[in-house]
């Protein structure tokens, strides 16, 4: 501790003398204007006394284990609410202004082409392990997801060589012109770590609780299935203020009434995933406020295109209007949805508010059946057991399909294993429908389309196996364009919708919305749909 | 004895004596009034049964079991139009829990029946032949004993995929040793008396002693396994099925609802409570029969 | 004695032979494909066969399963294909909090179960025997779970006296944090003096470790009945009567001390059981044990933690029943051992 002292006096000598030359307060964030230490790239500021975090403990209650992959190339899972505080990607997105936020970058440039993107890094960014951010480390970490090809390194997969410029100059250059500041923005796999630390550590070094990561928060201690504790790391490059919580819990709690129970004894600060109806009986307790927000996730019912009765598109359709959208937002999700319009979430770019969509109209369902030559028979369906909305739908849709002669099935079952029966050989053994919610790795119009409906060999999320060239050919042609052309893509896409919902190959039933339950005095939390259910713990503070 | 992870009970054998029907009903309603809690548990059995059979006839909403939801009445307290009140889909949970009852015996009968089907047999041959046969029959045996029963169920269920019959599948497997079990023991005991012995050196063929000397004996044994175990299955079931590993919604399966009902039960207190008292009930009821009916049987206890 | 637990100990390696070989086959004919699963959705061919080699899944099976068996003689009990971490070490992590709730229940069911046998035996056929077999009976049927969520709406619902679930509550484990010695909260506190700890650990303790009592306190309080019944009615305890030994004195010392052996061996036992029983109540109590990581897993088909499961589970339980056996001859000398064998 005496040895960092003395050389952060120095560094401390070293940043006054940087905050004059360069007034590199990028972030226009109100509260860092007052400390001047909480801008820019300062490394040591944080062992005088005035900028340490005191804002003591906060704690998050989810419902399930936080940590399922350690590896910050792997992660794929529910461990990003954990992650997106233990690490940093080069730009963020913004849901309040709608653009990216500079992080660890601090500055990009495409070139007119959107075959190059160039981003300078900040200087003196430190990671947990001591080393410091450089160019070479961003395209070690970025070689390193693509190489591992696990979670969703296939974000990258317009990138065709990532080239050091020098020491904080990075370049990407890509195989088609698409909106890289999406792909680096990314929620999965678009972490910049320490690969040289993580690769000579090895996997059963992280896997036991470490990280490589330069974000305001490194691990302390981690208790599998129960909470993970993360402690601010002192030499974060925004450096502190008292205000900061020191400390950060994720604590895994399965049960919702158990969370609900938490949160309204005060122990927790936060939580969510509860159900409509615990939503609504916390709304207006004392000390506890509801948030609603919108979550770039849909529910959808996936239909077996192989299979009879759903190879026909008529039957396909005569499913769209069997659903009742308006009762199952309103009393099944107790408004916590709302109907999807086209197959692209509400507030992502690329979504049409004027495509065609589908209301509850039982006559027509049945005209459609007969039309399609279904007269009776049984249907299966799958949903994740434990999924309160999804078991409500499945319920509601096999009275609506009684009505018609058709016996649906019903059968919850862990992911991994409606999963598997989805994926099997024989098309005949797998489910006819299947209800799901989708969301992308990367918040890009291309990747909630092409990840359920692209043709794919072998099937991964494109569960209904549903082959179209025209529609793959119309969102690549997007996404190559994306990068140079928002505008033509936008129309692009928009035409690829259109032709879903004629063929309807499954239905984007609704729009989720994420209910929070916070404590009134926790402030600064705002909720970002790029980033499902995470929460920025820096920016956030008890009043 | 109510777990299947514990050995079985094994009431001493009794004769059948030339006494008659009427004697042995008369002596029957005697050990009612001794048996008080006996008598209790037949008469529960008998009315939840009666409730099984005529529950399409007495239940207020009948498509409430799988065909309607109602979304105006979700999760109405008790009232008279809904005496256990309603679920999170306006479903009447009265029905609900009658439709239950007769599944629930649905349930017992089948596992029971299909635990026999390969319990008896196998117990018989093995006990009947004795030697290295009884040896390896009955080691098999001993390996399915050993399985704690829950984890094999859900390890098959899991392997099957979840559904009722798969999960009455699995309850069988984990049950049929200790049927298997029991009639070996009685088989062996029953082997070496005089009736036996005789049949066996005038050359009858195994099969014959089998059937009609060595399983007509053992029946009353058998009778008071299956009181035992039928409460058991139907708690199984019900915990299969709450860790959603049996029934599948919309099916009215007590457990089920109960499993369902976790995520409203804090504030809509009716939802969990009235299915959880008709498995108590019947459990209990079953439990009670069977202990009086052991006694009843068991010469020791019966005279003490 | 010896020559009675060395055969016991050979059946017992025979019957976890055939237990493992059952849910080694039971495992691996599922479906899905474990490489496949272990290196994720966006794997290519390529990656799949890697991790199958990685895993020892390209050999045939019989020889996958003589490995897999020599790891779990020499402490490698596999990779858990869903969390990529040892699934011994994972086990161990969970295990305590497992046991610390069956003890518990366990303790309660003799604490509350001997006295209440006692006096239904003595006081046979009375109205507070009948009361006390039909609580007995009531312990044994009732479902752990749904017993579970009631005491839930009474107890924290209703009355507020006792927290809804999981071991300790956030506060006191940030605010008064234990060392994990031993993986028992109650212990473990108590070590460190962390009397804070010790008492909210406590608190959560009891809905949970009651709802695992109603089975062997059932179980516990027909079995001291029944058994005393018979004492009592014995030659030696009738001539204690002669003697002049007050009536209490013959019931608890005399009296208990023999029925004490077949107690044992039920609640011995109901080990096995309440083992099981986890599944059911860590689930209603988000109690982060044994029950709850091993019901994941199978749903999961994590074939070497369902494996690792089921060893344990049958390990311990022929170990308990042959503890049991042997705990009771020395009780009671009038059981021969190798008669029972």
């Amino acid at each position: 501790m005496m040895k960092k002292r003395s050389r952060n006096t120095l560094l401390l000598l070293m940043l006054s003398v940087m905050l004059v030359l360069s007034a590199c307060g990028s972030k226009g964030n109100t509260t860092a204007a007052n400390t001047g230490s909480n801008t820019g790239s300062n490394t040591g500021s944080n062992t005088s006394s005035g900028n340490a975090p005191k804002g003591g403990i906060a704690v998050y209650s989810v419902n399930s284990d936080v940590m399922t992959f350690w590896d910050p190339s792997d992660s794929f899972s529910n461990e990003i609410i954990a992650m997106h505080n233990m690490y940093e990607t080069l730009l963020r997105y913004n849901a309040q202004t709608k653009t990216f936020d500079k992080v660890l970058a601090e500055d990009y440039s495409k070139s007119a082409d959107g075959l190059t993107w160039t981003f300078k890094l900040r200087k003196g960014i430190k990671f947990h392990t001591g080393a410091e951010l450089s160019a070479d480390l961003v395209k070690k970490s970025i070689e390193r997801t693509i190489k591992r090809g696990k979670g969703a390194s296939y974000i990258w997969e317009s990138v065709k060589e990532i080239n050091v410029v020098d020491q904080y100059t990075v370049e990407f250059k890509l195989k088609y012109a698409e909106a890289l500041d999406n792909v680096v923005s990314a929620g999965y796999s678009a972490f910049i770590f320490d690969a040289d630390a993580l690769d000579k550590n090895g996997e059963d070094w992280i896997n036991e609780g470490h990280d490589v990561g330069s974000g305001p928060y490194t691990v302390q201690k981690w208790t599998k299935g129960s909470d993970l504790v993360l402690t601010s790391y002192p030499e974060y490059w925004k450096g502190w203020t008292p205000k900061n919580f020191e400390k950060v819990v994720f604590k895994t709690t399965p049960e919702a009434n158990t969370r609900q129970q938490q949160l309204e004894a005060g122990e927790v600060d936060i939580t969510n995933q509860l159900t409509p109806e615990m939503l609504k009986s916390l709304d207006g307790k004392p000390g506890v406020q509801v948030l609603k927000t919108e979550a770039f996730q849909n529910l959808t019912l996936q239909m077996n295109t192989l299979k009879a009765p759903f190879n026909n598109p008529k039957a396909r359709q005569a499913l769209a209007y069997a659903l009742n959208y308006d009762s199952i937002v309103k009393d099944i999700m107790g408004g916590m949805a709302e109907q999807s319009t086209g197959y692209l979430p509400k507030g992502l770019w690329g979504q049409d508010s004027s495509l065609f969509k589908y209301s509850y109209n039982p006559d027509k369902a049945k005209e459609l059946l007969k039309e399609a030559g279904v007269s009776g028979g049984k249907l299966s369906i799958t949903y994740l057991s434990g999924d309160e909305a999804e078991r409500q739908v499945a319920e509601l849709l096999k009275v609506e399909l009684a009505k018609v002669g058709l016996d649906l099935e019903i059968k919850g079952m862990t992911w991994d294993a409606q999963w598997d029966l989805a994926k099997s050989p024989d098309a005949s053994q797998r489910q006819d429908l299947f209800l799901l919610y989708y969301w992308s790795g990367y918040s890009d119009p291309y990747g909630y389309l092409s990840i359920a409906y692209k043709t794919e060999n072998p099937i991964v999320y494109n569960l209904g196996y549903y082959s179209n060239p025209k529609f793959d050919s119309l969102i690549d042609q997007a996404r190559k364009s994306a990068g140079s052309n928002r505008d033509g893509a936008t129309a692009l896409y928009k035409q690829a919708q259109e032709i879903l919902i004629n063929d309807a190959p499954g239905i984007s039933i609704f729009d989720l919305k994420y209910g929070y339950a916070l404590r009134d005095n926790f402030k600064g939390f705002s909720s970002n749909p790029y980033y499902a259910n995470v929460v920025f713990f820096y920016d956030t503070y008890r009043e | 004895m109510n777990s299947n992870s514990l050995p079985a009970p094994l009431p001493p054998v009794i004769e059948e004596t030339s006494a008659g029907r009427a004697y042995k009903l008369k002596e029957f309603i005697l050990f009612l009034r001794v048996h008080k809690l006996a008598a209790i548990g037949l008469s529960i059995i008998v009315i939840l049964l009666i409730i099984a059979v005529i529950g399409p006839l007495i239940s207020p909403y009948p498509d409430d079991a799988y065909k309607a939801v109602h979304l105006e009445n979700k999760l109405l307290p008790p009232s008279w139009a809904h005496l256990f009140g309603t679920d999170e889909l306006g479903r009447d949970l009265l029905t609900r829990t009658i439709y239950g009852t007769r599944l629930s015996f649905q349930i017992g009968i089948s596992v029971i029946l299909l635990s026999i089907l390969i319990g008896i047999p196998y117990g018989l041959i093995s006990g009947y032949f004795g030697g290295w046969v009884d040896n390896v029959m009955m080691r098999v045996c001993e390996v399915f004993l050993s399985f704690p029963s829950m984890l094999l169920s859900i390890s098959i269920v899991a392997l099957l995929g979840p559904s009722l019959n798969n999960m009455m599948l699995s309850i069988a497997l984990s049950w049929w040793p200790w049927f298997a079990r029991l009639m070996r023991s009685e088989a062996v005991a029953i082997k070496e008396r005089g009736f036996v012995e005789a049949a066996k050196s005038m050359g009858v063929h195994p099969l014959v002693i089998i059937f009609r000397h060595i399983w007509p004996n053992s029946l009353s044994v058998i009778i008071v396994q299956i009181s035992m175990a039928f409460g058991s299955v139907i708690l199984t079931a019900a915990s299969l099925s709450f860790l959603g590993l049996g029934a599948q919604p919309p099916t009215p399966e007590w457990g089920l609802i109960i499993s369902t009902g976790r995520a409203y039960f804090l504030t809509n207190w009716w939802y969990v409570t009235f299915p959880g008292v008709f498995i108590l009930l019947t459990v209990m009821a079953f439990n009670f029969l069977g202990d009086g009916l052991r006694d009843y049987l068991d010469p020791k206890t019966r005279n003490s | 004695m010896i020559r009675f637990i060395i055969k016991r100990l050979l059946l017992g390696l025979f019957v976890l032979a055939g237990v493992s070989v059952i849910t080694f086959t039971v495992a691996r004919v599922v479906p899905s494909d474990p490489a496949a699963r272990w290196v994720g959705p966006r794997a290519n061919a390529e990656q799949i066969a890697a991790a199958r080699i990685e895993l020892g899944l390209d050999k045939p099976l019989p020889q996958q399963y003589i490995t897999y068996m020599k790891g779990l003689f020499t402490g490698d009990w596999g990779t858990s294909i869903r969390t990529h971490q040892p699934v011994l070490r994972e086990l161990l992590s969970f295990l305590p909090s497992s046991l610390e709730l069956i003890l518990a229940g366990m303790l309660i069911a003799v604490v509350i179960g001997i006295p209440l046998g006692v006096i239904s035996a003595v006081k046979k056929d009375s109205w507070i025997d009948q009361l006390t077999r039909t609580f007995s009976v009531g312990g044994v049927s009732i479902p752990t779970f749904w017993l579970g969520l009631i005491l839930q709406l009474v107890f924290f619902r209703q009355l507020s006296l006792f927290p809804l679930g999981e071991r300790v509550s956030t506060n006191t484990s940030l605010l008064y944090p234990i060392d994990n010695w031993t993986g028992f909260y109650l212990l473990d506190s108590l070590l460190q003096g962390n009397f804070d700890f010790f008492k909210d650990a406590a608190l959560h303790l009891v809905l949970p470790a009651l709802t695992m009592a109603a089975y062997p306190l059932g179980l516990v309080i027909r079995m001291i009945r029944s058994s005393m019944i018979d004492v009592l009615g014995e030659e030696h305890i009738r001539v204690l009567k002669a003697y002049g030994i007050p009536a209490w004195r013959r019931v608890f010392v005399y009296g208990l001390k023999n029925a004490l052996g077949p107690t044992a061996t039920s609640l011995g036992l109901t080990f096995a059981y309440a083992l099981t029983s986890t599944f059911l109540i860590e689930a209603v109590f988000s109690w982060p044990g044994l029950g709850m990581y091993a019901s994941q897993a199978i749903l999961a088909n994590d074939y070497p933690v369902t494996m690792a499961i089921t060893f344990l589970v049958t390990v311990t339980y022929i170990l308990i029943n042959l503890l049991v056996d042997v705990v009771v001859a020395m009780l009671d000398p009038r059981i021969k051992l190798y008669q029972n064998a």
